[in-house]
C-alpha cells in the first residue's frame, strides 16, 4: 500500500520535470501529443493496474473455490464456513477506502493542471454550431481546421451558436462541453510540430450529442511551429482577398461549400436543407408558393419588394437564415453572420449561378474561366 | 388494507379449492383485474421481456449500423432514433422496472411471509400506469420519433424537429409514478406485513435491496417527473427554463436530469446484488458471508447515490470545485461495492456449490460486477475522466454494470425462481450453454468498447474514422453472439413451460420462505403460517439421489429449529 502510494508519487513528480515527448499509441491509449498527456496517462496506467490487481484477485478467488468446492452429487453439506469475520471485512473496506481516497487526490491534482491555463497562453476563438466549427484568430484570419503554434500554450475560447457541443482532441487528453449562452475555455500545449497537412493533424471530435450531423463534426488540429504559424496566420488572413473577383466563384465558392454541403446537395438530393439545384432559375422566374407563408419568390423579390434582387435574398438567408423558410423544411440553419464576409457571399452567390460548372460534390470541373462570369460577378460588388 | 384479512369462502370448501393462483380463477378478466401480487408479477414480467426484445432489436439495428463507418443501412436520423429509442426502452421500460416491479412483486411478500403486498390495488395501478406509460412511448414512434438521447438535454430536445419528444416525455412522466408506486408499496409492506418471527436481520438480503431500491425509488422519480414537466413546458410554451436563447441554463438541466438519474442507476443495481446473494447462496448452499455487512452496503448504496450526480458532468462547465467534490464523494460508492464482492466471493468459501443455472449466472455477475466497478475509478478520477468523458469507454462500463450486472441478475434471478413462478423445471444443460454464450457474446461486445473509448471514439456517432472499424466490427459479432444466447434462453423456457418436468416445490435446496410453499404458490401463498428461521442455514440440507439435488431433511431442520429455540432461550 505504502510503496504503491510512493511510486505513484515519485513518477508524478519525476514525470512534471521530464522533457516533452510524444507517446505513442498502445493497447489502451491513442498517441499523446501535448504536455498534459504524460500526467493523464500516468494516472489512467496507475489505475489500469490498481483494476488488474483487484480483478485477479476477485476472479482467482472464485475460481478456485468453485473448483474446490464444487458439490458432486451426493456430497453432505459442509458447515464449517465462517459467516462473518469482522476485521477481515473492515480491512476489505478501508484498504479500498486509502486507495480510492489516493487516486483521488492525484486525479484532482492533475486536473487543476489541466483545468489552469498558463498566463501567456495565445487565445484562439471557436465557434461551434450544427454541425461544424469556425476558429478565429487575433488577426481576423478563419479556419475550418484548427491550426495552433507549437511550444506554446493555446487557449480555446469557445462558444455554442445553438445547442450544446463538446470539444475533444484525444491525443492532448483535453475536452469541454461548449454551452450556448456562455464562454467556456479548454487550454493544451504541443510541442512537436506537425506540419499544415491535413492528413498528420490530430483529430479533434464533437463529443456532446448535437443531431443529425454529429459525427461529421471531426476536423484536424494541426500544430506548426511558431515562425510558420505567423505566416499561416497572415496568409490565412488574405485568402479571399487575394483572389481576383472574377476567380472568386471558382476559387473560394468551394471551399466555402464544403460547409453547406452536410445540408444543401447540389444535384437534387433532399437534405435538411433545400438542394442548391437550378437555384438560380428558380429565383428568377415567377413560381408558385415557395414558402413556408404560403408566398412565392415573386412576392419578395423584385423592385421595390422585400430584396431588390436575388442576390440580396441570398445574403440575407445566409446572415438571418430563420426569416423565410422554405416550406417542408425547418429553422435549423445557423446564421454565417460574423462568419462569412460580404466576399465570401458574393463566392458562394457567384456559384449558385454557375452550378452546371461543378460536380455533384462542388468540385469545379472547368479548366478556363468562361468570360461571361466576369461582368455578372462584378455587378456584385457594394 | 390487504387480503390478509378473510379468507374467500371458497377457500373455506376444501373439495373445489384451487391448487394454485395459476388456475385459482380463469378468463381474461381475472388476470386484468387481479389483485394477486404474483399475478402481477408475471404480468410485468411478460411486458419487461417483450420491451426487452424490442430494445434488444434495436441495440442489434445500431451494431450492424457500426459495421462501417458512414452508412451501413440506415440514414445517421434513423441512427440516432435508433440509439434514443435502445436506451429510453431498455432504461425506462427494461431495466428500472425489471426487478423491483416483475421479480419483486412476485417474490417479495412470499419472501417476506406476507399473502400480499400492503396495497394491492395500488399495485395493479401502478401496472396499469406502466403499460400507460408504454403506450405513450410507442405512440411516439406514430408522432415522428425522437432522437434526443435518452437524458433529454435542452436546447436540443427542446428545440428538435421531430415530433414524439411530448409523448416520450410524457410516457416517461407517467412511468415515473409507476415506480414512486411499486416502491411505496414495498416499504410499507416490508415495514407493516412481517410475520412473526421475522425481524429486520432475519430477512433475506433480496428485501433488504428491495427495500433500499424502494427508497430511492420514492425519493428521486418526482425530480424526474418534475424535471420531464419543466421540458414540456418549455417546448410547448416557450417558457425559458433551460434554453439559453429564452433566459434559461442548460446546465441547470443536467443538474435535475441526473439527480434523478443517477440514484436511478442504483434502481437498477441494488436488487440485482440482492438477487445475487441469494443465489450464490442458495445454489452454494452456504450460509452468506458478512450478512450485516452486505444488508448495511445496500442501504449505504442508497445514500450516497443520491449525492453524487455531479460526476455525469466534469467536462459540462461545472466549476472546478464542484467538480472536487463530486469526484471524491463518488468514490465512496466505491466502498459498499467493493465489501459485498468480496462477501459474494468469501461465501463460496468451504460452500458445498452446485454449478446451476443461477448460479452460472452467479458467477457471471461477480465477473462482470468487479469489470463495471472497477472501470468507474477511471471514470471518478477528475483528470482521466476529462478525457474518457462521453467516449465509448463510459459505453462499456455503464453496460457492464447496467447490462452485464443489473440485467443478468435479473435474468439469473428469473432462472432461480423460474420453478416457483410456473411450477416446471427447465433444461439446466441448455440454460447453462445460454448464460455461457451471453457471457462470451457480452464481453467481445462491450470489452472492445473500452479500448474502442479510450481510443478517443466519441459516444452516439453515427459515422467514425477508419482506424476504429476493427474494434467496431468485434463489437457487432458479439452483440451477435449474444443474442443467440438470449434465443437460446427464451427457447429453454418456452420449452419449459410447454414441456418441462414439475417442479417441487424446493429444486434447489433453498431455505428461504418462498419455498416453503408448493410450486407455483397457492393464491394465498401460505396455507398455513410459515415458520421463520434462518434463511442462511443450509445445515439441514441432504442429497436426494431422485430430486437428484439437495432437499430439506425433516428430522434435520426439526434439530436446527429445537437448537436456534434453546439459543434464543
Amino acid at each position: 500500500m505504502l510503496s504503491t502510494l510512493t511510486s505513484i508519487f515519485i513518477a508524478t513528480a519525476s514525470v512534471q520535470t521530464a522533457p516533452p515527448v510524444v507517446t505513442p499509441a498502445d493497447f489502451w491509449l491513442p498517441i499523446g501529443a501535448s504536455v498534459q498527456a504524460h500526467n493523464v496517462d500516468l494516472m489512467f496506467n496507475i489505475i489500469n493496474y490498481i483494476c488488474y490487481f483487484f480483478f485477479v484477485v476477485v476472479l482467482a478467488m472464485m475460481v478456485w473455490f468453485v473448483i474446490k468446492y464444487r458439490a458432486k452429487p451426493g456430497t453432505r453439506i459442509r458447515t464449517d464456513g465462517m459467516t462473518h469475520h469482522t476485521v477481515l471485512e473492515l480491512s476489505w473496506s478501508v484498504i479500498p477506502l486509502l486507495i480510492c481516497i489516493a487516486i483521488f487526490f492525484f486525479g484532482f491534482t492533475g486536473y487543476v493542471d489541466l483545468i489552469t491555463p498558463p498566463k501567456n497562453s495565445f487565445d484562439v476563438n471557436v465557434t461551434a454550431f450544427k454541425w461544424g466549427w469556425q476558429f478565429k484568430y487575433p488577426n481576423g484570419a478563419q479556419s475550418d481546421n484548427l491550426v495552433v503554434p507549437s511550444n506554446r500554450p493555446v487557449r480555446l475560447v469557445m462558444r455554442s451558436n445553438d445547442v450544446l457541443h463538446c470539444c475533444f482532441i484525444p491525443a492532448f487528453r483535453v475536452k469541454k462541453d461548449i454551452v450556448p449562452g456562455r464562454y467556456s475555455t479548454l487550454w493544451f500545449q504541443c510541442d512537436i510540430p506537425t506540419g499544415i497537412e491535413e492528413k498528420n493533424g490530430y483529430h479533434l471530435f464533437c463529443t456532446e450529442y448535437c443531431g443529425t450531423g454529429h459525427s461529421n463534426m471531426n476536423r484536424r488540429v494541426m500544430v506548426l511551429p511558431q515562425a510558420e504559424f505567423d505566416e499561416w496566420l497572415v496568409k490565412q488572413a488574405q485568402w479571399l482577398d487575394e483572389i481576383p473577383d472574377d476567380e472568386l466563384y471558382f476559387k473560394a465558392g468551394p471551399k466555402i461549400y464544403a460547409r453547406c454541403q452536410q445540408c444543401h446537395s447540389l444535384d437534387g438530393t433532399v437534405g435538411l436543407g433545400p438542394s442548391w439545384q437550378g437555384v438560380w432559375t428558380r429565383l428568377t422566374s415567377p413560381g408558385g408558393a415557395r414558402f413556408s407563408d404560403g408566398k412565392s419568390y415573386a412576392d419578395i423579390i423584385g423592385p421595390g419588394k422585400e430584396y431588390a434582387t436575388p442576390e440580396d435574398y441570398i445574403r440575407d438567408s445566409i446572415y438571418n437564415p430563420g426569416k423565410h423558410l422554405v416550406a417542408t423544411y425547418g429553422n435549423v440553419m445557423p446564421t454565417f453572420k460574423g462568419q462569412l464576409t460580404d466576399r465570401g457571399v458574393d463566392s458562394v452567390i457567384g456559384m449558385m449561378k454557375h452550378l452546371d460548372e461543378f460536380d455533384a460534390k462542388g468540385a469545379w470541373t472547368k479548366t478556363l474561366p468562361p468570360a461571361a462570369a466576369k461582368t455578372e460577378s462584378k455587378s456584385e460588388q457594394k | 388494507m390487504t387480503t390478509i384479512v378473510t379468507p374467500r369462502p371458497e377457500l373455506l370448501d376444501t373439495s373445489v379449492r384451487p391448487d394454485n393462483y395459476l388456475t385459482y380463477t380463469r378468463g381474461f378478466l381475472s388476470w386484468a383485474l387481479t389483485l394477486d401480487h404474483k399475478r402481477i408479477g408475471v404480468m410485468y414480467m411478460s411486458a419487461v421481456l417483450a420491451s426487452f426484445f424490442v430494445g434488444g432489436v434495436f441495440a442489434l439495428l445500431l451494431r450492424t449500423e457500426l459495421l462501417t463507418p458512414g452508412r451501413t443501412i440506415v440514414s445517421a436520423d434513423t441512427y440516432n432514433q435508433f440509439f434514443t429509442l435502445h436506451g429510453a426502452i431498455m432504461v425506462f421500460l427494461v431495466i428500472i422496472p425489471s426487478i423491483p416491479a416483475a421479480l419483486g412483486n412476485f417474490i417479495l411478500p412470499i419472501m417476506l411471509g406476507a399473502k400480499d403486498v400492503a396495497f394491492p390495488k395500488l399495485n395493479l395501478f401502478s401496472f396499469y400506469l406502466w403499460i400507460g406509460g408504454a403506450l405513450f412511448t410507442l405512440y411516439s414512434l406514430a408522432a415522428g420519433g425522437f432522437d434526443t438521447g435518452w437524458t433529454f438535454y435542452t436546447p436540443y430536445s427542446t428545440t428538435t424537429t421531430t415530433g414524439g419528444v411530448i409523448p416520450v416525455l410524457t410516457g416517461v412522466f407517467i412511468l415515473g409514478f409507476s415506480s414512486i408506486f411499486t416502491g411505496l408499496n414495498f416499504i410499507v409492506t416490508v415495514h407493516k406485513l412481517r410475520p412473526p418471527g421475522m425481524t429486520w436481520f432475519r430477512m433475506p438480503l433480496f428485501l433488504w435491496a428491495l427495500y433500499a431500491t424502494a427508497i430511492i425509488q420514492v425519493l428521486a422519480t418526482p425530480v424526474l417527473a418534475i424535471t420531464v414537466c419543466l421540458l414540456i413546458v418549455e417546448r410547448t410554451m416557450n417558457i425559458g427554463i433551460f434554453n439559453p436563447s429564452m433566459g434559461g441554463d442548460p446546465v441547470l438541466y443536467q443538474h435535475f436530469f441526473w439527480f434523478y438519474s443517477h440514484p436511478a442507476v442504483y434502481i437498477m443495481i441494488v436488487p440485482a446484488m440482492g438477487i445475487i446473494s441469494e443465489i450464490i447462496s442458495v445454489h452454494g448452499h452456504r450460509q452468506i458471508f458478512g450478512y450485516r455487512f452486505i444488508a448495511f452496503s445496500s442501504i449505504a448504496i442508497a445514500m450516497f447515490s443520491f449525492i453524487v450526480w455531479g460526476h455525469h458532468m466534469f467536462v459540462s462547465g461545472q466549476s472546478g470545485l464542484m467538480n472536487t467534490i463530486f469526484s471524491l464523494i463518488s468514490f465512496s460508492v466505491a466502498i459498499p461495492s467493493a465489501v459485498k464482492t468480496f462477501n459474494w466471493t468469501m461465501t463460496l468459501y468451504k460452500g458445498t456449490i452446485s454449478l446451476t443455472a443461477p448460479m452460472m449466472y452467479g458467477l457471471s455477475f461477480i465477473f462482470l460486477f468487479t469489470i463495471g466497478g472497477l472501470t468507474g475509478i477511471h471514470l471518478a478520477t477528475l483528470n482521466t475522466d476529462v478525457h474518457l468523458h462521453d467516449t465509448y469507454f463510459v459505453v462499456a462500463h455503464f453496460h457492464y454494470v447496467m447490462m452485464g450486472s443489473a440485467l443478468i441478475g435479473m435474468i439469473g434471478g428469473l432462472h432461480h425462481w423460474w420453478p416457483k413462478m410456473t411450477g416446471r423445471m427447465y433444461n439446466e444443460k441448455a440454460a447453462i450453454a445460454a448464460c455461457i454464450i451471453i457471457f462470451i457474446g457480452f464481453n467481445v461486445t462491450f470489452f472492445t468498447q473500452f479500448m474502442l473509448g479510450s481510443q478517443g471514439m466519441p459516444r452516439r456517432y453515427y459515422d467514425y474514422q477508419p482506424e476504429f472499424q476493427i474494434y467496431h466490427v468485434i463489437s457487432t459479432i458479439g452483440a451477435y453472439i449474444m443474442a443467440c444466447g438470449f434465443f437460446l434462453c427464451a427457447a429453454c423456457f418456452v420449452q419449459s413451460l410447454l414441456g418441462g418436468k414439475k417442479a417441487p416445490a424446493n429444486p434447489w435446496g433453498g431455505r428461504s420462505l418462498e419455498w416453503q410453499c408448493t410450486s407455483p404458490p397457492p393464491h394465498d401463498n401460505f396455507s398455513s403460517p410459515p415458520t421463520v428461521g434462518n434463511c442462511y442455514d443450509f445445515s439441514m440440507l441432504r442429497w436426494d439421489e431422485k430430486e437428484q439435488g439437495y432437499v430439506v431433511d425433516k428430522e434435520l431442520e426439526a434439530l436446527a429449529i429445537a437448537a436456534e429455540a434453546r439459543g434464543h432461550s
